[in-house]
């Protein structure tokens, strides 16, 4: 009987703490549709008027694009810093794992604001391209998301023995690694790839300032939207939104094909 | 040895060049005056100027109330969490893990819809007559917000260590007589009390940084730490870059022992159910 009456009170308490969370984003969508909305509890009408106009805006899809390039570059990097660590330490030296622990609290002691200020002290004058130091700074603060997601695709196989026989049929390290560790760790690898994606898509703090406005990417037009226009803007974050849902929905998609053992890992990897 | 190498070099490098050295040089630069001399003025400032111990009183007041609420908040919520069935689990990680990267300008922009001057919340309260005492911009307005982001972050730490207990733990303290209250501050209370001390301290410093919803709901109108390096490097005061430094090692300095801090207390209470 009290099995029971914990049960509804837990679906009291996690209806409730959704509605709170959950109110921000629909009072988004619902402005985004909202003919006029100042001052009244709801809407006087509804239109698609502001989504035609993003959409046949060019500011809108230059910023889309920049944010896109600004992703899939960031991933690159990462992959490329961050894989054959991951890889290493997880199948010949798992001390390295502890050595790089620190990397797990990085974004709490050094967030990207104060990641920001050494970055302009150090490079803002130099005549390189300030595009190099942003993404290079993005992937760094990517790091924990890739690092975590990473560290799971390792689980479950013994990579060091299939790594070595490939190493003894003759094939380079590199070709083994391509051949016989990726196809086995290629979820997972999408899965750290996707949340490399994300972070580095919805950048806002190091782009607004290292690059200073000069590159307008997703966020940073959301936010001058948000200064001109609301409606417009609202359908800038509707937009965004969905992008998060539709990665998050892929996501948990794959994970579910993985069967359950590896839903339970969602928890770690977010646990950073 | 090579290979070792190769597989380093580009993790090593980029480490150096967006990691190690900028961070050196933020630690160096603020001993420096503006003349490139050291000196600890810039320390003196912060410490001395009424607006920039505000910064910091702003900083650490905000991120304390919000991390404490949405802390009770999380607890609360990963234990309802459990309780449910495993599809409505995954769904909700997913909203979960949705609204805490609404963060920043997204966030910020449904706030002003929600709870702004000409908002959805306003036009409730006027309709039914009930005077209004929330102004979204202001401190207390930003401890709100910062919930938003915090209940679920702290949620979705919470989950997994709740879901680890084990439920015989239960069944037995009940079979040996234990009231439900007697188990909850005896048992359960000292077995996670390690990841609650480690869960604030990553929630408060979380708050800590968040400078991306503060500057979209209210520019530099509310001072923070992070508000107030923002405009020191963008010159909106006066660029100042050497101070945004001073005050950027404050604040890695103090996270840092803080994190340091959590992190003893929980080596010492041993046991991490993970």
């Amino acid at each position: 009987m009290e099995k029971h009456a914990d049960k509804v009170i837990a679906k009291i308490v996690i209806a409730l703490i959704s509605v709170y969370l959950v109110a921000p984003i629909i009072a988004t969508i619902m402005y985004s549709f909202a003919k006029s909305w100042v001052n009244t509890i709801l809407p006087d009408g509804w239109t698609l008027e502001w989504y035609l106009q993003l959409v046949t805006n060019s500011d809108f899809l230059s910023a889309l694009i920049r944010s896109i390039i600004l992703g899939i570059v960031t991933t690159i990097i990462a992959m490329c810093c961050f894989l054959p660590v991951v890889f290493y330490a997880n199948v010949y030296d798992e001390s390295i794992k502890a050595r790089l622990r620190f990397i797990t609290v990085l974004p709490f002691t050094i967030p990207g604001i104060v990641l920001v200020t050494g970055l302009v002290r150090v490079y803002a004058n130099l005549p390189i391209p300030q595009m190099l130091v942003l993404l290079l700074a993005i992937s760094l603060l990517s790091l924990p998301v890739t690092y975590q997601a990473l560290d799971n695709a390792f689980i479950a196989h013994d990579f060091r023995a299939m790594f070595e026989q490939a190493l003894i049929l003759g094939d380079s390290p590199l070709k083994a690694f391509v051949k016989v560790v990726i196809p086995n760790i290629r979820v997972g690898m999408f899965i750290a790839m996707l949340l490399t994606f994300t972070s580095a898509f919805g950048e806002y703090v190091l782009t607004n300032i290292i690059l200073g406005g000069n590159y307008e990417t997703l966020k940073i037009y959301m936010y001058r939207l948000m200064q001109s226009n609301g409606q417009a803007s609202s359908v800038l974050t509707t937009v965004y939104f969905f992008f998060l849902a539709v990665i998050s929905i892929i996501m948990i998609a794959i994970m579910k094909r993985q069967g359950n053992k590896k839903v339970e890992e969602v928890g770690d990897t977010k646990k950073l | 040895m090579a290979t070792r190498l190769k597989i380093f070099l580009p993790f090593g490098l980029l480490i150096l060049s967006v990691l190690i050295v900028p961070v050196s040089v933020m630690l160096i630069s603020s001993l420096q005056n503006m003349d490139g001399g050291f000196s600890f003025s810039n320390y003196h400032q912060i410490f001395f100027s009424r607006y920039y111990r505000g910064a910091i009183y702003n900083s650490i007041s905000i991120s304390l109330i919000t991390s404490l609420i949405s802390l009770v908040i999380s607890i609360i919520g990963a234990w309802a969490l459990t309780k449910l069935s495993l599809s409505t689990k995954n769904i909700l990680i997913t909203v979960f893990n949705m609204s805490s990267s609404f963060a920043g300008v997204p966030l910020a922009f449904s706030l002003i819809i929600l709870f702004g001057n000409a908002g959805i919340f306003k036009a409730i309260t006027s309709t039914l007559h009930v005077h209004d005492a929330l102004n979204i911009y202001s401190v207390t307005g930003m401890t709100f917000a910062y919930t938003f982001f915090e209940i679920p972050l702290g949620i979705m730490f919470f989950f997994p260590v709740l879901d680890s207990l084990s439920k015989e733990w239960f069944e037995v303290s009940d079979v040996l007589g234990a009231s439900k209250m007697f188990f909850i501050s005896k048992v359960i209370f000292p077995i996670i009390l390690p990841n609650i001390v480690e869960i604030f301290v990553l929630l408060f410093a979380n708050a800590m940084g968040t400078y991306e919803t503060v500057y979209a709901l209210m520019g530099n109108n509310l001072v923070s730490i992070p508000t107030v390096i923002g405009s020191l490097i963008n010159g909106e005061l006066v660029a100042n870059v050497p101070l945004a430094c001073a005050f950027a090692t404050l604040f890695t300095v103090i996270m840092t022992i803080i994190v340091w801090l959590g992190n003893r207390v929980t080596n010492i209470k041993g046991r991490r159910i993970s």
